[in-house]
């Protein structure tokens, strides 16, 4: 018997370490209404928050959930709430204002099955596109995947980190199996990641008044300041100008909209997370993300046994779309494939035009988890 | 920053009123703004919240107070969300005041009714001219009964919900409701503003451009809608029984900084060797109420004390408390990817409900001859390549433990890793090893002579 040796391994949810990655990133108000399998995380907001004193309620639907959210965030805290698709389909009017407005804010959906009610205890990575194109206009809503506890913990910190220095909501695309499966995690292994925090008006900055949607550079993401505080706040989901006056195709206006994708845009690689896996002379790269990715890794095991070469890349940052990291891990390869819980090819849709030239399979399936043999069957 | 001067007016120079001429909304403007001015708030400390319509117009009217223009109906849950803020962990001097129509006032009715219950400090003020103003003059919730507008063509046929009513029955401490005309409406909102806690003003009036060509109304039209509907006038009630929530949610959950120290609670663990060669998957089937899932999270604790990583998903009906309760647990040297478990090393079944779950999966005939099946001795099990053991469970152990004991016996039989890792754990949990575990029970678990590919060969 190794008596000596210590560890830090303890059993988490994804749910679980959502929650403590947010409260690493130094989230101080949690607002939620339950729906499985999110639930997780709202509990353990609840409990982690209000030990400290800082702020976590339950709300009368996911429309107030949200809308908390934002509030809180407009008066100055980091702030997160948790659904599942039927909650995330309610909350898109509030989305859009906080990206209209430009209030940071972090939402964590742990997909389950659709459509409609669907299966609450079914995992499910059926939310893609419905979490993407969320907004009228069609604006990059940052998304970022999970496929283990380790991850849940890692990008929930990353979120708060893009939604504080992007002035933008930022969405965790979790599901059900990976939120609700217990993992061992080992704390000695887990990466921290420094706080971010939007970066407030100061009065050297651009000009002595403060005007809400401010910027030199079309791309650069404008000062913020807190309602209640010294500069007065002029929020709106109305188009509008810098001032955040209501004008209806005036050239500024027009600017701004443009804005609020070119400050995502313009910061597109450094928001870039994947985990690659290259072979040298792979006839197939498999493509995929969330818990699939888990089958993925499986099976590219299964497949080098048996002396397949084989790519592989899992998508941790969904949004915006890693275009340069999947046009290198496809160079040379015959065949990608792209494995998703879905029945349509949701991702492989958005991605597909990026890899054109080459022979593309889509693994897709609802209701249970993919297994690595259906994605063994597919690589050369 | 600047010195504080006692505000004459927050409204922006020469305000021209974007309303319709005639419109009770430029009253409400100019009433809000005078009770502002006479509660000498610094314009940092306000906060108005719009909603949408023609009242929503009103955050361009104002130079200094912070403006927050929000979406239809949601104007209140923002409206709280920004007050939770400011008065559990700001100083609390925020005034967060809330214009909303008759419109927005029902689409976002829970958001009222919940900032009532809350008691946050919110004011709303209410401009109900019982249609939508800006769309074309359709009928809205607050449309008096016969009340004609372009969708009531014929005369409105649906009652009025009477707001106040609600809010009060929502336990508002300050509810009014007023004509736009009145002479003391700003007294009113003074009033409203300055009561600790949420507080909600009713202002009635008429459009001009779609009530009052269409319908036969008097000069006291206003007084006779209020009468028809059986309400009235002035201030409903006005009362301080409870703390704003700000109060009641800082004195249960007062601040506290939690050291690195307490956040890590659960001390480093010692760790057993494993005779594990690759992962293996095992299902745990019984009832609610057997503790099938604590019993597999328990064995997942033992693994990881004995150096193996290992993965658990639970699952059970949605009514939680009864019929089958399952319980799919991975454990392996490295990390483990696929969660999922397509062709078991073990199933453990202590329950009839876990039998029919299995079967509505299908998995007795997927089963290899490799793997190994524990069951109770009492059950009836559906044909299968595997290797059956029957035990007596139920005769040996009561129905909460019998989950723990099979894992304990196939721990002890297979010898993927010391017995103690999971019986120092149930040591600690249920402070007895004897009742859990009779010693005969184990003994003849231990005798089945259990050989697996996937243990390594002993010394």
């Amino acid at each position: 018997m190794n008596s000596n040796k210590i560890s830090n391994i303890k059993l988490r949810t994804g749910n679980q370490m959502i929650a403590e990655g947010a409260m690493r990133a130094g989230c101080k108000f949690f607002a939620g209404y339950p729906i499985t399998p999110a639930s997780g995380i709202y509990k353990s907001m609840i409990d982690l928050l209000q030990q400290q004193g800082d702020i976590a309620i339950s709300s009368p639907d996911e429309i107030s959930a949200l809308a908390y959210c934002v509030g809180a965030s407009m008066r100055g805290l980091k702030t997160m709430t948790a659904t599942s698709g039927p909650g995330w389909a309610l909350m898109i009017e509030t989305i859009q204002y906080a990206l209209m407005t430009e209030t940071p804010v972090v939402i964590a959906i742990v997909q389950r099955l659709g459509p409609s009610t669907g299966g609450a205890t079914q995992g499910a990575q059926g939310d893609i596109l419905l979490a993407e194109f969320a907004t009228s206009g069609g604006y990059t809503i940052p998304i970022l995947c999970p496929s283990n506890s380790v991850e849940c913990f890692e990008l929930s910190m990353l979120a708060f980190k893009w939604a504080e220095l992007l002035r933008t909501p930022v969405v965790i695309l979790s599901d059900k199996e990976v939120g609700m499966t217990t993992d061992s995690v080992d704390y000695f292994d887990l990466k921290e990641l420094p706080s971010a925090l939007r970066v407030p008006f100061q009065v050297e900055s651009i000009s002595n008044n403060y005007r809400m949607y401010d910027y030199q550079k079309v791309s650069d993401v404008p000062a913020f300041a807190a309602v209640g505080e010294e500069w007065k706040v002029t929020a709106t989901g109305s188009a509008h100008n810098k001032y955040g006056a209501l004008k209806k195709n005036d050239l500024e206006t027009l600017e701004v909209l443009h804005h609020l994708e070119e400050k995502i845009q313009a910061r597109k690689d450094d928001l870039v997370v994947v985990k690659k896996d290259i072979q040298i002379d792979a006839q197939t790269l498999v493509i995929s993300f969330g818990i699939t990715a888990r089958t993925m890794n499986e099976s590219i095991i299964q497949a080098r046994e048996e002396g397949k070469k084989v790519s592989s890349l899992n998508i941790l940052s969904l949004f915006p779309v890693p275009e340069k990291e999947i046009i290198k891990a496809a160079e040379g390869v015959k065949r990608v494939v792209i494995a998703e819980e879905n029945f349509s090819g949701q991702y492989r849709k958005v991605i597909s035009l990026i890899i054109k030239e080459k022979e593309i399979i889509g693994v897709n399936k609802i209701g249970l988890m993919i297994k690595p043999k259906e994605i063994l069957e597919t690589i050369l | 920053m600047n010195e504080i001067k006692t505000p004459t007016t927050y409204l922006v120079e020469n305000c021209i009123m974007p309303f319709c001429k005639g419109c009770g909304h430029s009253h409400i403007v100019r009433k809000l703004d005078e009770a502002m001015v006479r509660l000498n708030l610094d314009p940092k400390n306000i906060n108005l919240v719009s909603d949408i319509g023609c009242i929503g117009l009103v955050d361009s009217l104002f130079k200094t107070p912070h403006t927050v223009h929000t979406t239809h109906g949601r104007s209140t849950a923002f409206a709280t969300g920004i007050e939770l803020a400011d008065c559990i962990l700001f100083d609390s001097k925020l005034k967060t005041i809330v214009l909303i129509g008759d419109g927005g006032s029902m689409i976002g009715f829970l958001h009222l009714v919940q900032a009532a219950l809350l008691n946050v400090d919110v004011t709303v003020i209410l401009a109900n001219n019982f249609l939508f103003g800006m769309t074309g003059g359709q009928n809205s919730s607050a449309s008096p009964i016969d009340f004609i507008t372009p969708t009531t063509p014929n005369g409105n046929i649906v009652p009025p919900l009477d707001m106040c009513k609600m809010m009060i029955d929502s336990h508002a401490g300050f509810v009014a409701r007023k004509i736009s005309t009145d002479k003391d409406l700003a007294d009113v909102i003074f009033k409203a503003i300055a009561h600790p806690g949420f507080a909600l003003v009713e202002i009635i009036e008429l459009c001009t451009e779609y009530a009052t060509p269409f319908n036969k109304l008097t000069g006291k039209a206003l007084q006779e809608i209020v009468n028809k509907n059986g309400q009235e006038l002035g201030i409903l009630i006005e009362k301080q029984e409870r703390n704003e929530f700000g109060v009641v949610y800082s004195s249960k959950f007062p601040k506290k900084i939690i050291s690195e120290t307490e956040k890590v609670s659960e001390s480093a663990n010692r760790i057993y060797e494993n005779n594990l060669k690759r992962k293996i998957g095992i299902i745990l089937a019984g009832s609610a109420g057997g503790k099938v899932q604590s019993a597999a999270r328990m064995f997942c604790e033992a693994a990881v004390l004995a150096n193996l990583k290992c993965t658990q998903k639970n699952d059970n009906p949605v009514t939680q408390g009864s019929g089958f309760s399952l319980s799919e647990v991975c454990i392996g040297p490295t990390e483990i990817f696929y969660t999922g478990i397509d062709d078991p090393d073990v199933v453990i079944i202590v329950s009839q409900d876990g039998i029919r779950e299995l079967q509505s999966k299908k998995i007795f005939s997927t089963l290899s001859s490799s793997c190994v099946v524990f069951v109770d001795e009492s059950l009836e099990l559906p044909e299968t390549n595997a290797n059956v053991y029957r035990l007596p469970f139920s005769k040996m152990c009561k129905p909460n433990k019998m989950a723990a004991s099979a894992l304990l016996g196939y721990i002890s039989a297979s010898d993927i890793f010391p017995v103690e890792a999971f019986t120092e754990l149930f040591k600690i949990k249920f402070r007895s090893e004897e009742e859990f575990f009779p010693k005969e029970f184990i003994e003849k678990i231990k005798s089945i002579n259990f050989n697996a590919d996937y243990i390594n060969e002993k010394n």
